[in-house]
């Protein structure tokens, strides 16, 4: 199951390995719904996280008009 | 004053202290001419105008961008007279002034940096698909700055943006450029891209990003770097020697991340073209299995025929070797001794009849 722990990223790489595996030798047809179903979530996880998500902006303390 | 009197040395002295006190610091517009340098160390111009003429000195390390003859340039200095009577402008800072005079000192540069291979191919590094943590060198104020912020903002989120407030114009815009850079590639967490950023502006205005420390700082640095200075037309020495460049700050927020409105269309063509996928699959699976299954029905069919003609062929030879069927065709069947005087059994097909030998004889 998707671990919500895991970054954007994470996320999607792991949805990109599950799409590759029903294209590739390794596909079996016992697996193909669990896998299906994992990458659904995955899928609405993204979505949600990307629509979700903030920049966080910090402007840094350190001045830079003299040599400190 | 009048009756003070001075050596000559109290009065170089007492003049200098009033135009220190009087021109701490002067900005002078000129052409110059007779430029040049001193053991590597010192440089020595005239600084002109139609009616006018001044001794310029500097030292060569103040000296950031290259000068020729005939060149306009602004300078800021302090005047000085020297202990040899003669008066001159202690520059602090130069830079070229109107378009001819930055045009012509940015290609003597490019050509230099160029030489050098700070613009080759080979040097470029390419930014992560997409970062975590950012750090963006630009003035605050600047809308650029706004710009690239807020389309950053609606692209994507999740990002560490911090932020080096500087001056991206004038005098000490270089040197604060090259310090955030510096204290950003000194931090103990490095970034994973440094963007630099400035919007559109006249020539002037982008000359801090032709300054050779400031190239060379970018050049130098450990992270990654995206710069977006200008307008699309603007091409400044910083944006060439940049890992990435942008064209405006807009643009590098293209493409320091990507589109989250992208990424969900593709995450959802991706799932959904597994469903029809999957049901292909199945399907594909199930005619296969039908497939086998025919086939083995017809083996079976096949093997059944073979086995019943052989059972056929094996209960016409029964038939053949029955009793009855002899019996049918016209012949008996005898039980009992075949002796003169003795009964005999004689079995038909339709009659068992009892008989008395009266005859017997040899064949």
């Amino acid at each position: 199951m998707p671990d919500k722990n895991k970054t954007i990223q994470e996320k999607m790489d792991e949805l990109n390995a599950l799409i590759a595996w029903f294209d590739s030798d390794d596909f079996a047809l016992e697996q193909a719904i669990d896998k299906f179903k994992v990458a659904e979530t995955l899928a609405t996880d993204i979505e949600k996280d990307l629509k979700s998500f903030k920049n966080e902006i910090t402007v840094l303390k350190q001045k830079f008009d003299s040599e400190a | 004053m009048e009756n003070v009197l001075l050596s000559v040395s109290d009065f170089v002295a007492l003049t200098n202290q009033t135009l220190e006190y009087a021109y701490p610091n002067v900005g002078v517009q000129g052409e110059v001419s007779e430029f040049k340098i001193s053991q590597g160390k010192w440089v020595f111009f005239k600084l002109k105008d139609a009616e006018s003429v001044i001794d310029c000195f500097m030292a060569m390390w103040q000296l950031r961008v290259p000068i020729e003859d005939g060149m306009t340039v602004v300078v800021q200095g302090s005047p000085k007279l020297t202990k040899w009577g003669r008066f001159s402008l202690t520059i602090k800072a130069i830079r070229p002034s109107g378009e001819g005079a930055i045009k012509k000192s940015f290609e003597i540069l490019r050509a230099k940096l160029d030489a050098e291979g700070l613009f080759a191919p080979e040097r470029k590094r390419a930014l992560p698909r997409v970062p975590k943590k950012v750090a963006v060198i630009s003035s605050i104020e600047a809308a650029g700055y706004a710009d690239f912020i807020k389309i950053v903002n609606d692209r994507w989120g999740g990002l560490e943006i911090d932020v080096a407030h500087v001056q991206v114009q004038g005098e000490s815009a270089p040197d604060q450029m090259i310090r955030a850079f510096n204290y950003i590639n000194e931090r103990e967490e490095l970034p994973e891209v440094i963007v630099l950023i400035r919007g559109g502006g006249s020539a002037d205005d982008l000359a801090a990003f032709n300054d050779e420390q400031l190239v060379r700082t970018i050049a130098a640095s450990r992270v990654p770097t995206l710069v977006g200075v200008g307008h699309e037309v603007d091409e400044s020495l910083a944006d060439m020697v940049a890992d990435v460049r942008a064209a405006t700050p807009s643009n590098a927020a293209q493409i320091l991340v990507p589109d989250r409105k992208d990424i969900i269309r593709a995450v959802r063509a991706q799932t959904a073209s597994l469903l029809p996928l999957l049901s292909r699959t199945i399907d594909q699976a199930s005619t296969q299995i039908r497939e086998h299954m025919w086939g083995a029905l017809a083996n079976i069919e096949s093997h059944l025929e073979g086995v019943e003609d052989a059972i056929g062929g094996k209960r016409l030879i029964l038939s053949q070797l029955n009793p009855e069927t002899v019996l049918a065709r016209g012949y008996a069947l005898l039980r009992g001794m075949p002796k003169v005087g003795a009964t005999i059994e004689v079995e038909t097909a339709h009659a068992i009849l009892e008989a008395e030998v009266k005859n017997a004889r040899q064949k």
